[in-house]
């Protein structure tokens, strides 16, 4: 029998005292589709990198076609026959698809100049099989962010690759578009391609995968075959025991209005929106990507300005121009890409809890002079409350897991204790154990008289959440549930209710 | 081909003792050049004469550079530093000499003006959203144009009364140099404000990370624009100093300070942490440079050399800071 394509063994990975990875082991056939699920801050970035020569592993061995390798840079991993498509696609966004295909590759010449049409014709043929249909002299930028995959996977292709790693594949492509891709990945599998599918979407490592590695924790915790593979003991092995359910009492009862928004427009995303928001409500918002909810909430932060239509605060008029201005009114973001807009990475996890809250731990107004012992005393019972997993309140927060991370930037409204308190995608990218406890963290939020919108393109998140749901679809709200309306069907059946049908209009 | 992983790798105590060493190599060069010309030269360098000369000649710089630490830690360039540092000196001797103004009060209308200049480029750069390198290097430009205008390019020299030129020569405290005190005071007052206010920490927000500064609530155009007009402040200031301490208002006196001041920021910004910009580091900066010229004098060493000096230092300064920054991501 031929050795596996490649086998990683006793991997251990230390950044800045926190061990990352305690020894984890990885074994992937060629012609696989092999599952690694876990926890954010399970460790499996952090392999992905080594393997991909970004990072280099403290101890272990990578063994690939039965010989040992090292790999030390990107272009090793390359030579290897392994690809990496990461959740955030890298593209020369001014270059066309082609050179965006070929970047890095040796290029055929004719007279020492880059014969583009040669090369065209050659990669041609590969494009269309993975589906991609934009010309192959688009500019990327131009492209959707699916084109982008497929065009990922066909540099891939180009590249002989023997592993395709992908990771979130599926975070922002819509279901027709993950479909697409099912199909392509069975494809590469049945030509003998290795793919390393890391996902947080069970759905999918359900669908796709023959096998399925599981970390926790730094450690390889479970190998499930195909036919053992169920979703409750995928659940099981990555959180190392049954989940409670987070489920809340539903006794809300409609309290005054906080916040009315009024016909509020910013074409082309967001169309004549209009809805109330009351007091101690946690109101959802659904739908595709794409349908305009990022941008309705940015409105309301006041960090875009709306063309038309109005908003009432506290039965004021509230019009904010810099989200600064909407902050000082008693609002709170939290926004959809921590790590880009929401966290100062190298700072500490104090200075990122009192960012908005500064004036709250200065010694006095007149001179405000930080008081540390505050900070310090402030910080600590925010980091206990929310179960904050960090050495410290020193730490830099870039070191923590995705789910802990987010958790700072929530602590930083709670110390704050807004009047409204918005919430983008708050548990993307999260493991089921943080994500649990953010759910429960919004629900006492809302318990405590606090407004909350969420807004999340998972369906499967609102239903058990929220008081009452918005579905968006190409920038309008079609549809509000309430109370058992609130279903993970009804969300999807809504947002796809609308779709097409007014896009020709706009 | 049997290697194990660890074999390309440092291991993890290697790093920590590179990116220990990549902090404090600064300090260490510092401590090590002073050694050095203290063995080469033990009776002209090694004196506290020469130590309070060093720093009273690095204060001029020390006060531009702390300006300029505020505005590189909100995340911009500002290059106008130098050469309206130049044209305060000719305001300022000229407000004294041809307008007759008290001097206090010329050199507190150069100090507000030099606040303005930086709101000016503030403004140009939040509001007109002109990349900050170009902004103040037009504002710069136009400030030297401005001064040549005022002076007919023609130095102020006389009939400066002696009591300005004791503000940067006198020693009106404990005999210690005034230059010395002021740029004490200065630099101990951007020190607190940037690290221990609460105004400091929205500071060092904006800089670390604009967009979360911005959605945190905090107001990012006035940040900077705060940072701009702390930079121009510090400029005015040397400037008035620098005149007082020649004894002129002259045009293009003063520009040399843009280079001094940039590369004792980045200097400053791989002293202690992993590339970040902090008034301190700054402070140590300027201090790297300042022996290096005294020392380069006491060796009769050209004056081209101090050029030369000064490139080199800036580029090993950034490669220092750099280098902390890939060890500490590794």
């Amino acid at each position: 029998m031929a050795p596996p394509f490649l086998v990683a063994r006793g991997i251990r990975k230390t950044y800045g005292g926190v061990q990352a990875l305690k020894g984890v082991s990885l074994k992937l056939e060629a012609g696989e589709v092999h599952g690694l699920v876990g926890a954010n801050g399970a460790g499996k970035s952090t392999l992905i990198r080594i393997l991909a020569g970004l990072a280099h592993a403290d101890s272990g061995d990578v063994v690939v076609d039965g010989s040992a390798v090292a790999i030390a840079n990107p272009a090793q991993a390359t030579d290897l026959g392994m690809n990496f498509i990461h959740q955030e696609l890298a593209f020369i966004p001014g270059m066309t698809v082609l050179e965006n295909i070929m970047l890095g590759l040796p290029k055929k010449t004719r007279f020492g100049m880059v014969d583009w049409k040669a090369i065209a014709s050659e990669v041609e043929p590969v494009a269309r099989r993975v589906g991609i249909t934009a010309p192959l002299n688009a500019a990327v930028k131009d492209l959707s962010t699916a084109e982008n995959w497929l065009i990922n996977i066909c540099r891939a292709l180009i590249r002989k690759a023997r592993l395709i790693v992908m990771d979130e594949p599926t975070a922002s492509l819509s279901a027709v578009e993950s479909e697409k891709l099912f199909k392509i990945i069975e494809d590469l599998r049945n030509s003998g391609v290795a793919i390393l599918y890391v996902s947080h979407r069970l759905d999918e490592i359900l669908r796709l995968c023959h096998r399925v590695t599981v970390f926790r924790d730094g450690n390889s915790v479970a190998v499930i075959q195909r036919q053992e593979l169920t979703r409750p003991r995928l659940v099981e092995a990555i959180v190392g025991g049954a989940v409670e359910h987070p489920s809340h009492d539903k006794d809300y009862v409609r309290k005054e209005i906080v916040l009315s928004v009024e016909a509020l427009s910013r074409l082309p995303k967001v169309r004549n929106v209009s809805f109330d928001l009351h007091q101690g409500e946690v109101l959802g918002i659904g739908g595709l990507v794409g349908a305009g909810r990022s941008e309705l909430v940015r409105l309301i932060y006041g960090a875009d300005r709306p063309d038309s239509g109005l908003m009432v605060l506290d039965g004021k008029a509230f019009a904010p121009k810099t989200p600064a201005q909407a902050v000082a009114a008693g609002l709170g973001l939290v926004p959809e890409e921590r790590r880009a807009d929401g966290l100062l990475l190298t700072k500490s996890v104090a200075f990122n809890l009192q960012l908005s809250n500064l004036m709250d731990i200065v010694r006095s107004p007149a001179l405000p002079l930080i008081d540390y012992r505050r900070r310090e005393a402030l910080s600590e019972q925010i980091v206990r409350d929310l179960a904050i997993k960090t050495p410290s309140t020193e730490t830099p927060v870039g070191l923590l897991s995705g789910g802990n991370q987010q958790k700072v930037v929530i602590g930083r409204w709670l110390l704050r204790a807004p009047k409204i308190l918005i919430l983008d995608e708050p548990t993307r990218g999260v493991d089921i154990g943080a994500r649990a406890d953010i759910h429960r963290l919004i629900r006492s939020l809302a318990t405590r008289g606090m407004a909350v919108i969420v807004v999340s393109s998972e369906p499967d998140e609102l239903p058990d959440l929220c008081d009452r749901v918005l579905v968006m679809a190409e920038g309008r709200i079609v549809k509000e549930l309430t109370d058992m309306n609130i279903t993970r069907n009804a969300i999807v059946e809504a947002s796809y209710a609308f779709d097409g049908t007014q896009r020709s209009q706009s | 081909m049997t290697h194990t992983a660890t074999s390309r790798g440092l291991s993890p105590r290697a790093k920590f003792a590179l990116g220990a060493f990549a902090r404090y190599a600064t300090i260490i060069g510092l401590l090590l050049m002073i050694l050095a010309f203290s063995i080469l030269s033990p009776r002209a360098f090694p004196t506290l004469y020469n130590f309070t000369n060093v720093l009273n000649q690095a204060s001029l710089a020390m006060i531009i550079s702390g300006g300029l630490t505020l505005a590189v830690i909100v995340g911009e360039l500002d290059l106008s530093i130098g050469f309206a540092a130049s044209m305060h000196g000719v305001l300022v001797t000229g407000l004294i000499v041809s307008n007759q103004l008290p001097i206090p009060v010329a050199i507190l209308i150069v100090i507000l003006l030099g606040a303005l200049i930086g709101l000016v480029n503030g403004l140009i750069v939040t509001k007109l959203k002109v990349n900050s390198v170009i902004a103040t290097l037009g504002v710069g430009t136009i400030l030297t144009g401005l001064s040549f205008a005022y002076s007919a390019g023609v130095p102020i020299t006389s009939g400066v009364p002696e009591a300005f030129l004791q503000v940067s020569l006198g020693r009106w405290l404990f005999g210690i140099p005034n230059n010395i005190i002021i740029m004490a005071v200065v630099l101990g007052a951007l020190w607190v404000m940037v690290e221990r206010t609460a105004l400091g920490q929205e500071i060092q927000a904006v800089g670390g990370n604009p967009s979360a500064a911005r959605l945190a609530g905090i107001n990012v155009d006035r940040i900077k624009i705060l940072g701009f007009v702390a930079s121009g402040m510090c400029a005015a200031l040397t400037g008035i100093l620098l005149a007082s301490r020649l004894g002129s208002g002259t045009t293009s006196a003063a520009d040399p300070y843009l280079m001094t001041a940039f590369a004792a920021v980045f200097l400053g910004s791989a002293t202690l942490r992993d590339g970040e910009f902090h008034v301190f580091g700054t402070f140590i900066g300027a201090l790297i440079i300042a022996f290096g010229f005294n020392g380069l004098n006491i060796f009769g060493a050209p004056t081209y050399s101090q050029y030369i000096f000064q490139g080199a230092i800036l580029i090993i300064a950034v490669g220092l800071s750099s280098l902390g920054r890939i060890l500490s991501q590794r």
